[in-house]
Parts: structure tokens; C-alpha cells; sequence
């Protein structure tokens, strides 16, 4: 029971957590389909 | 094991972009027929000036598609005839080095091989456009590496 209580976490705010992978991810994502295009372009 | 639902939002994020980047390359891959450069093939990297092709080197036609363009690499220089191709055939380079790593890179193309003593590196190139094209060596060579470039006319 206790090392349950230890993993809860919902009552974390991770908001701003998530909105920073989710910009990262973007960026990531981005120049991955870039780079593709111009192998592709080649 | 219990996850923050926003966790499971950037877990679900990162595993399906990992899926699609693998899924992209790996079917662009077997659709344009991408393989390694080279292959099995090898050569007495003393005895290059005397092995054929490489006793002939330069631009060959094989047949009304296909030409093929042989070539050695050596400090600090591409040793070929002129190097001239037709735009909208298929050109296979063979390339080979008769003392250290060099590579064999055409500028604004996907042909950028290793070139290594002792082996035979096999690139198969349509060129689309006419022009001339930059040829050089990217791998350090040695003193005169940035000396090391060529061109090839493509008609």
C-alpha cells in the first residue's frame, strides 16, 4: 500500500512538461521531414 | 505501473513518431532499391593499374541505358579519362583506391562512397540534369586532401 501511495502522482501539474516534449517533439519531427525532403529532392 | 496521463500522451507521441521515421526510411529504402556502396568485390590495391576495369579507367558505354565510369582514387587526385556522362542514363561507378581511405562524393547527388584499398565500391547514379558536376573527397586523406576534387560533365 505504501509503495503504491509512492508511485501516485496524479496530482502532479505537468502541464508545462508536456507543452516542452510536445515543442521538442515539433521541432524534432520538423527537421526530420526536411532532411527527408531533400534526400529525397537529390 | 501507473502513468500521469500526460505521460502516457508523450510516451503514445515519441513511440509513434519512432514508428513512422523507421516505417518512412524502411519503405523508401526497398521501393528505390537503397543498398550499402560496394560490395564483396576486391582488388590487390598493388596491382589496381594492371586489374581490369581498372586497367582502363574512365566512361564506358555497356549498352544504350547503361554506362559505366571507372575510376581510382589516389593522393591526392581521381585518376579517369574525361569524365563524361549522358543525363537519363543509368551510370554505374566503380571506384577503388591504391593507397589510403579516400571517398568518392558528387556534389548535389546521393553518390557519397567510402573508397578503401583492397575493395571494389559500386554506385549505380541517374543523373536527371545536365551540368558539371562536383566531384571531391571527404574522408582526410592526408596533407593534400583538400586538393583532392575532379569534375564530371554531364551531357
Amino acid at each position: 500500500m505504501e509503495k503504491k501511495q509512492e508511485h501516485e502522482h496524479d496530482h502532479l501539474d505537468l502541464r508545462g512538461t508536456l507543452f516542452s516534449v510536445m515543442v521538442v517533439g515539433a521541432i524534432i519531427v520538423g527537421m526530420w521531414v526536411v532532411v527527408y525532403l531533400m534526400y529525397m529532392g537529390r | 505501473m501507473h502513468l500521469h496521463k500526460f505521460e502516457k500522451i508523450w510516451l503514445i507521441f515519441g513511440i509513434v513518431a519512432l514508428v513512422v521515421f523507421l516505417g518512412v526510411v524502411g519503405i523508401t529504402a526497398f521501393s528505390h532499391d537503397h543498398t550499402p556502396s560496394g560490395g564483396m568485390d576486391t582488388i590487390d590495391p598493388e596491382q589496381v593499374s594492371v586489374t581490369a576495369p581498372f586497367d582502363n579507367p574512365g566512361v564506358h558505354q555497356l549498352d544504350d541505358d547503361t554506362y559505366e565510369a571507372v575510376i581510382i582514387a589516389k593522393a591526392f587526385a581521381y585518376e579517369a579519362q574525361e569524365l563524361r556522362v549522358p543525363a537519363g542514363k543509368e551510370i554505374i561507378f566503380k571506384v577503388t583506391s591504391t593507397d589510403v581511405v579516400h571517398s568518392f562524393t558528387i556534389d548535389d547527388t546521393k553518390v557519397n562512397m567510402m573508397v578503401i584499398p583492397g575493395q571494389i565500391t559500386t554506385r549505380k547514379y541517374t543523373f536527371s540534369e545536365p551540368g558539371t558536376y562536383l566531384i571531391l573527397c571527404n574522408e582526410y586523406c592526408g596533407t593534400g586532401h583538400h586538393f583532392m576534387y575532379s569534375e564530371i560533365e554531364v551531357y
